[in-house]
């Protein structure tokens, strides 16, 4: 099985288009705008004259390397280059305005690599084992987990507990606007008909993270620039030390678990990997204070899980014909197109497809470390451009994401977002707490919706109505509740 | 007082589409038919119905942290307004707001160089002549990678002539 697989990525000239692979993908990935789905998505025209084994392992190699190319931007000017990289941003731009740019992305690398080389191997030894515990999972266990990624909120801004909430619940109704997703009904459109189909994450993310932060810089006397990243005219690619990386081991391990297991379920994905990570490695961690301020706690939790659900969005896909994701369903359609039937017996009839993923993952991830870092100097360079210019084509590279993914309308609701964001400063909200609610709102809504009806209407139900949900539910209530709670367990551990 | 007064409006803002905006269609009789169904506005209303609660508390907040502080009034609410409507933050937004607007008519390559040319400016570049060389090299070069290379459809402007020029450039990679 083996032997099939490599053959299938070292065979002919496949192993060039690999390399080929990983660097698009990291350069798409790395492009705001360009999202991993659409990375694959322009794969797709290499494909056409390759057979569909050489085909699979291309587009696996160019999605797994656009999740990790994505942290390349998130560290240095915190623009996301792709959904799942938001909570990179949070403690690797940070460490970029620290002068510890190349540290961040060798941690946010070299994280990448263990959990895409993790969820690869979990992906080859339990694929069916797990495809069939994630069918299991009921409409009340997705919106159990969905509302996991939720209960980040609690950790976010520690000293803003309130304000963070709100900023959480104003996400969560921004997610509102536009047809509701079962009955179709319009909400919240104030009669504007460019809302309907809802307001695009994209341009909202790129608003509130890039623009706000070019708007930010623009009356700032310390902006960000050369010294930041670079050192007498070389970019500063200090890479993190092995002390350091063994110091956060665990955090990988966990991340890599949870962000697999996530990945798996349909529907949720590497940007709902990365949140939830974060989210549950600052509650684990022994300093909680730290995040957000530029630590690689941080980055690793976020960059292991989103690579780690690269892996396990490819599990139902192989095993199940059931895409993962957006990014597996255009995986899904260029093997259709070759006339490659998904399903339970595609790999009972076609065991290579499963070896020659497993392959390209594996080659991907740890290629992918040499290669993005190659492209990552050449990206920090621009550090070195005066602010004068970097500014502006910050805001422009902004531009073009939000009108790739939402036209016109996506521009304004960039612009928007941009300026909310300094309302957002203002009022002591928090941007990633409204990103959170933003992304999570339609899909929790959704799944919500169906297990309210699949429970006759029992809210209870709903909640605690199997194990998994109990679990994840009373985990969550937990977290959401521990912010009041701390202070209560203090004042007892002080009586006592 | 900026707070205060976001929060506020926020809150007006919230009661107002909560009786008006939150359903703006009749569900259909089908959909209707099945009691389990969750209605379209039980969500979205839920969401408005905590944030209503988290905003008066906070107002509340806002008022105890600044009792007795002196710069809370209504006169240096009206002064921070006016420093803001000069500040260059607020010329950024102005910057962005145009751009977003003639992107449509315009297209592109033009929005670009204003965007580029003009937030340049306001970013204190003194060497006007490079600015200009880059602002025209940049918007070219992102209409390359992105059209060219990546596909990515950018605008090209309702203005005949720049559409014209957009189409060309396009067929030239």
């Amino acid at each position: 099985m083996f032997a099939s697989g490599l053959s299938a990525v070292f065979g002919g000239g496949n192993f060039l288009m690999v390399l080929l692979a990983i660097v698009l993908g990291t350069i798409f990935g790395a492009l705001p705008g360009v999202s991993a789905t659409m990375a694959v998505a322009l794969g797709l025209t290499f494909t056409y004259t390759m057979a569909p084994v050489p085909a699979i392992v291309f587009l696996v190699a160019i999605y797994c390397s656009s999740i990790t190319g994505g942290s390349i931007t998130a560290i240095l000017f915190k623009i996301p280059g792709v959904p799942s990289s938001a909570p990179t941003t949070f403690d690797g731009y940070p460490m970029a305005k620290n002068g510890q740019a190349g540290k961040a992305i060798g941690v946010a690398l070299f994280c990448s690599a263990v959990g895409g080389l993790f969820s690869a191997i979990v992906m080859f030894v339990l694929s069916k084992p797990l495809s069939a515990a994630a069918l299991a999972f009921s409409q009340g266990d997705l919106f159990a987990v969905t509302f996991l990624g939720l209960s980040i909120l609690s950790v976010l801004d520690m000293d803003h507990i309130l304000t963070t909430i709100m900023s959480g619940l104003l996400g969560l109704l921004l997610a509102c606007i536009g047809q509701d997703p079962i009955a179709g009904v319009k909400r919240l459109t104030f009669g504007n008909r460019q809302l309907l189909a809802g307001i695009e994450m994209i341009p909202v993310l790129i608003g509130l993270f890039a623009v706000t932060e070019v708007l930010k810089q623009t009356s700032s006397d310390k902006r960000l620039s050369a010294e930041d990243g670079i050192s007498k005219g070389r970019v500063n690619t200090k890479m993190p030390s092995f002390k350091e990386m063994w110091a956060i081991k665990w955090v990988m391990l966990r991340c890599s678990i949870v962000g697999t297991v996530i990945g798996i379920l349909p529907g949720a994905g590497a940007t709902i990997a990365s949140f939830s990570c974060y989210a549950m490695e600052n509650k684990l961690s022994r300093y909680p204070e730290k995040f957000g301020t530029g630590i690689i706690d941080g980055i690793a939790a976020s960059e292991t899980a989103n690579n780690a659900a690269t892996g396990g969005a490819m599990v139902p896909l192989l095993t199940l014909g059931i895409p993962g994701g957006n990014a597996a369903a255009v995986m899904m359609s260029a093997l259709a197109l070759k006339g490659v039937q998904m399903g339970p017996l595609l790999l009972t009839k076609q065991p290579e497809f499963l070896s020659a993923t497993f392959i390209s993952m594996v080659v991907t991830n740890i290629l992918m470390v040499v290669i993005a870092i190659g492209i990552a100097k050449v990206f920090a360079q621009i550090l070195s451009i005066p602010y004068s210019y970097l500014g502006p084509i910050i805001v422009m590279l902004a531009l073009i994401g939000s009108y790739s993914e939402g036209g016109f309308v996506g521009v304004q609701i960039m612009v928007i977002a941009g300026v909310l964001g300094i309302v957002v400063k203002y009022m002591h909200l928090n941007s990633a707490a409204i990103i959170l609610g933003l992304v999570l709102g339609t899909m929790c809504e959704e799944h919500f919706s169906r297990a309210y009806v699949m429970n006759q209407a029992n809210v209870f139900k709903v909640l605690f109505g199997t194990p998994i949900s109990a679990v994840v539910i009373s985990a969550c209530i937990l977290m959401l509740l521990s912010p009041a709670l701390r202070p209560l367990v203090k004042k007892l551990r002080r009586q006592k | 007082m900026f707070e205060l007064f976001a929060n506020i409006f926020l809150l007006v803002f919230l009661v107002y589409a909560y009786f008006t905006h939150v359903l703006e269609a009749a569900v259909s009789k089908s959909y209707m038919k099945n009691p389990s169904n969750l209605m379209p506005d039980v969500w979205p209303k839920v969401i408005i119905a905590l944030l209503v609660i988290c905003i008066v508390i906070n107002i509340i907040k806002i008022f105890r942290k600044n009792k007795g502080n002196p710069k809370f009034t209504f006169k240096a609410f009206y002064q921070g307004s006016l420093a803001f409507f000069k500040s260059k933050t607020f010329l950024g937004i102005l910057i962005l707001v145009i751009a977003s607007l003639i992107l449509e008519p315009l297209g592109f390559i033009v929005t670009s160089f204003f965007i580029l040319f003009c937030y340049g400016l306001l970013l204190g570049e003194k060497k006007i002549w490079r600015l200009l060389l880059i602002s025209v090299g940049v918007s070219f070069l992102l209409h390359i990678i992105f059209s060219g290379l990546l596909d990515v459809t950018l605008p090209r402007g309702t203005v005949g002539f720049l559409r014209d020029f957009a189409l060309m450039l396009e067929n030239l990679f």
